[in-house]
């Protein structure tokens, strides 16, 4: 792998970053109302019952969490999009770039965005509302790799089926993370889902990893087990979607890499 | 020597073949032009050529080695440019050639880029977005890419369509000065024949997906037999001459007083025995010597002829 390639792909997003309002807002916008909303829902409760002192924290907690997922897929879907929409595939691919090198630049873009994301979030959490992300404390050094990981297999999932179906199916690209997230259990207990649902929930990562940040907040305890099931988990599904990805190229590059669109 | 080597190229799509046990060298600092008409395999090839398509069968090698195997030390030293390749449109230009300037292993990168923008004259248009540059302005972007990593081979697919006449007769000297300087070697498709004519060493022509002709532009040409004579007259000799060329079954256009006589080239100084044995006085006279274009329209009908005889079958 060369870094002056990969360093050239993030280039690339950056200065779309730079010059889109659309990237912007995923990045700003949306974190900003959603934490705003969420926030005067969750003093709304606090303020309902005595014993929900912990409620903001939890949802919020929860919210910023979701954030790691959410634009750990995004960032590999929706630039994988850009490319197509804008028939760059080529350039990118006639010049020597390595399709691990492809990979890892988006993976960079996400780490970077989540960064961004999430401390805009976490501030704007504290500044509206005093709650403290970083409350989570050690318990972050685990989850985030576990969350971003997840928001990855889920990305390159849904990049595999662009690239194999098109643009036409890009509407995943938006959508996927959200048929996974009821299962996860971001706002709720898991024992709150319905046997059938908590039964598929013990295949998804997410679920071990918000179980345990509302435990932390709550009750103070976490389960390690739980966090190496979710991490397994999580690297399994990841690896799984990158062979469906590489596999995805390769019937791209029978089709012609001009022809995907 | 041969910079680039093609063998057995093959390319199905389920049962259509695209390209068919297609095989050419290119040599060092030789321009090739690759002709064919609309689907008869061009783009296809050249995709294949540079790692973007996936052949069913056969082999690319650049500088005695194979595309497939070495691929990232011999894109280092390839590049392409197509009119009908977009780039990243919302970036600007001087976003899209810094970006690209490190997909190559560079050394010197910002002047290498400052080279290319001087270059094709791009100086005015760094800070707008490619979305909004004219057609002839995005093919200059193109080349620039095309030139960034300075390549020993350069696949150029219709490098001068949409350019205005000054600036494709800038970029074909420009072409021709890098081959001489820098011995670049270049595959050249294009659909302007005279241009063609003027840039490359030799010519392939490719139809229904098979190379059908490898040869110099003049030898292709002299593969036509007909030539055309042009000839000017006033009403009683048009008169006399159309008479003439009726009964001897020649090929005939006319316009007012300007005629147009295909005819066999070996034919040319007995066809004009006749008339002036005839008395018949022309004021206008013209030759038109077979050139490439009509090689590649009678290729290109036969190719049609074929295609529809295939059908019926």
């Amino acid at each position: 792998m060369k870094l002056h390639r990969i360093y050239a792909i993030v280039l690339r997003f950056m200065f779309l970053f730079r010059r889109s309002y659309d990237r912007m807002s995923d990045v700003f916008y949306w974190p900003f109302i959603d934490i705003l909303i969420w926030g005067l829902t969750s003093a709304y409760f606090q303020s309902l019952s005595a014993d929900s002192e912990r409620i903001m924290s939890v949802l919020l907690g929860g919210l910023i969490l979701w954030f790691v997922v959410w634009r750990a897929q995004y960032e590999i879907s929706v630039n994988l999009l850009e490319d197509l929409w804008n028939k760059n595939l080529v350039n990118i691919f006639v010049a020597p770039t390595k399709f691990s090198e492809w990979i890892v630049a988006f993976f960079l873009i996400g780490l970077l965005k989540i960064v961004i994301s999430v401390s805009f979030a976490a501030a704007l959490s504290f500044a509206l509302y005093r709650v403290n992300f970083f409350e989570y404390g050690w318990y972050l050094l685990p989850a985030i790799p576990i969350l971003t990981m997840t928001g990855w297999a889920i990305g390159v999932t849904v990049s595999s089926i662009i690239l194999r179906y098109g643009t036409k199916v890009q509407t995943l690209a938006w959508t996927l993370t959200y048929i996974v997230s009821p299962f996860a259990a971001i706002y709720y207990p898991l024992g709150s889902l319905p046997p059938v649902a908590q039964n598929i929930a013990k295949f998804i990562p997410l679920s071990y990893v918000f179980e345990n940040a509302r435990n932390l907040l709550t009750k103070g305890t976490i389960n390690p087990n739980d966090l190496l099931i979710a991490f397994g988990l999580s690297f399994l599904y990841l690896c799984l979607g990158l062979l469906f990805l590489r596999n995805s190229f390769d019937k791209v590059l029978d089709k012609g890499l001009v022809k995907v669109y | 020597m041969s910079i680039l080597s093609v063998k057995s190229l093959l390319k199905r799509f389920k049962d259509f073949t695209a390209v068919n046990n297609v095989s050419f060298e290119l040599g060092e600092a030789e321009i090739l032009g690759f002709l064919g008409s609309n689907g008869a395999g061009k783009t296809t090839t050249i995709q294949m050529l540079m790692g973007i398509l996936t052949p069913t069968s056969g082999s690319v090698s650049y500088f005695g080695k194979n595309l497939v195997t070495h691929r990232e030390e011999i894109l280092e030293k390839v590049n392409f440019s197509s009119t009908y390749t977009n780039l990243p449109w919302s970036l600007t230009v001087q976003d899209n050639l810094t970006f690209i300037s490190y997909l190559y292993d560079i050394k010197n990168r910002k002047q290498q880029v400052e080279k290319v923008v001087s270059l094709f004259k791009l100086g005015k248009l760094l800070n707008m977005p490619v979305t909004e540059l004219s057609a002839g302005q995005t093919t200059r972007v193109n080349l620039a890419k095309a030139f960034i990593n300075e390549p020993k081979v350069l696949l150029l697919d219709e490098p001068t369509a949409s350019l205005d006449p000054e600036v494709a007769q800038y970029v074909r000297d420009f072409i021709l000065e890098e081959r001489r300087k820098n011995k670049l070697s270049i595959l050249f498709t294009s659909h302007n024949m005279q241009e063609v004519e003027d840039v490359c060493d030799r010519v392939l022509f490719i139809n229904n997906g098979t190379i059908i002709a490898d040869d110099t532009p003049i030898n292709l040409a002299r593969k036509i037999e007909f030539s055309h004579i042009q000839l000017y007259l006033d009403d009683t000799n048009m008169k006399h001459l159309l008479k003439f060329v009726t009964d001897k079954n020649y090929q005939y256009k006319q316009d007012k007083h300007r005629v147009t006589i295909t005819i066999k080239e070996k034919e040319i100084p007995l066809f004009l025995g006749r008339l002036i044995s005839r008395k018949i006085h022309f004021e206008e006279i013209s030759i038109e010597k077979p050139n490439l274009e009509d090689y590649f329209l009678q290729v290109a009908s036969d190719g049609a002829k074929e295609a529809s005889f295939e059908t019926v079958i």
